[in-house]
């Protein structure tokens, strides 16, 4: 096996700034015209999964102030572990009142991966907005899950970045999962 | 195994740039982990072509009330979507945002006194063809002054944001002008370390699309994660 490296650089990211809902999400912010649909509003259809569940949150600055301006999108598999077509994709903002997100979504399973280990259920998150030069990645995992044997936490290995990482269940259909950007409950970004 | 080439830090910007004041709260301080790519980041959400209106990547048309065309000088914006191989990506889906020709976005979120453009909302989305390409028209959008380090300005600029075939690939990035002087002032351009990389995000003239007697064309190529190639027994994998 040889490994070739004779590729170009990946084009440079730049922050999304304040106005990416123009962009993204423009029924959001009441340009209704032009766009049949925003993207990701559902990101399953609710009518053929009974195991829903809400998983929410705010994402917190250096000062702790909740963020508003911020745009997360989320990416995960179903309830069987697999990644469909159509499926699985979502993208929403905090409340602008409440600062607070809400993600509605199926529990997603074990994944298996294509070396044939498995990952404990899991959905990756992505967050941009101004002062994010580079949108930053994380994983969202759930309190109830046996987390023991997955690939990704193991690499982390330290029990206080891991807890990162996992939403705090309420009741069987709701979770909490905060995002720290700084300070000492720092969220674990990753180089994905 | 596929997996995804991995990421070079130094062609990208330092996410805490303290000339770019919004990022020293939001940057994160703790470096980030690796971890190699499993099925969850080469997968990645894929976008039908019937999401896509005929007119969502012509703002000069898809906010015009009345046949009312926006003012400001019309132009093309166009490239291909490729890999790290320059292999061309069909499918990815491009969304762009942008000031209108006074340097004013139709968002709530500004709130600067300079006039929107009853005609243009600075919104289009596009779905890359079987060789990658894409374009948009669009109108010139103007510069702005902004709140950072006292006020500055920003160079003419568009966003972008792409999807490829897997998650691990999303770029957010923006859109430069072949010639604009305050591209050099700018933080947020200058937060990326590497001359070569900043260059990137400059779109240069093309007077080749151009249509002489109506509109100028700019060229933006733009290159997502490729995968890394082994060869196997003589066949090229993860192509």
């Amino acid at each position: 096996m040889k490994n070739y490296d004779n590729f170009f650089d990946e084009t440079p990211f730049q922050t999304a700034g304040p106005f990416l809902h123009i962009g993204c999400s423009p029924n959001s912010i009441g340009i209704n015209n032009i766009f049949k649909n925003d993207l990701g509003v559902l990101p399953f259809e609710k009518e053929s999964h009974s195991n829903f569940i809400s998983i929410s949150g705010s994402v917190f600055d250096g000062n702790s102030e909740a963020l508003n301006d911020v745009m997360i999108e989320t990416w995960q598999c179903n309830e069987k572990g697999e990644y469909i077509d159509g499926q699985g994709f979502a993208r929403f903002s905090p409340n602008a009142e409440t600062k607070k997100f809400t993600l509605r979504t199926i529990k997603p399973g074990i994944v298996k991966d294509l070396d044939g280990k498995f990952q404990s259920p899991h959905i990756l998150m992505s967050i941009s907005s101004r002062g994010i030069n580079m949108n930053l990645n994380t994983r969202i995992y759930f309190e109830d899950d046996d987390l023991s044997n997955d690939t990704t936490l193991s690499i982390i290995n330290q029990k206080d970045k891991i807890n990162t990482l996992i939403a705090k269940k309420i009741d069987k259909f709701n979770y909490i999962f905060d995002v720290y950007l700084q300070g000492n409950k720092e969220t674990v970004f990753l180089d994905i | 195994m596929k997996s995804l080439i991995r990421r070079n830090y130094e062609k990208q910007p330092i996410a805490d740039y303290p000339d770019y004041k919004s990022s020293s709260l939001r940057a994160p301080k703790n470096k980030k982990i690796y971890i190699p790519s499993s099925i969850s980041e080469i997968s990645g959400p894929k976008f039908d072509k019937n999401i896509i209106g005929k007119l969502d990547n012509d703002l000069t048309l898809n906010y015009s009330h009345n046949n009312k065309i926006p003012i400001g000088q019309k132009i093309i914006v166009h490239g291909k979507i490729v890999d790290q191989y320059y292999k061309p990506i069909e499918g990815a889906l491009i969304e762009i945002w942008q000031a209108n020709a006074s340097g004013k976005y139709l968002h709530p979120n500004d709130q600067s006194n300079v006039p929107i453009d009853p005609n243009f909302c600075g919104s289009g989305r596009y779905i890359t063809s079987s060789d990658g390409s894409y374009e948009f028209r669009t109108i010139q959008p103007g510069a702005y002054p902004y709140p950072n380090r006292g006020i500055e300005w920003r160079p003419m600029h568009i966003h972008f944001s792409i999807f490829g075939k897997s998650f691990g690939q999303r770029l957010i990035t923006q859109m430069y002008f072949q010639g604009d002087p305050l591209i050099n002032l700018c933080p947020m351009i200058n937060s990326i370390p590497n001359e070569k990389a900043k260059k990137s995000l400059i779109s240069s003239l093309d007077l080749s699309l151009s249509e002489t007697d109506k509109l100028l064309a700019y060229k933006f190529n733009i290159i997502l994660r490729g995968y890394n190639q082994t060869f196997f027994e003589n066949r090229k994998e993860g192509l």
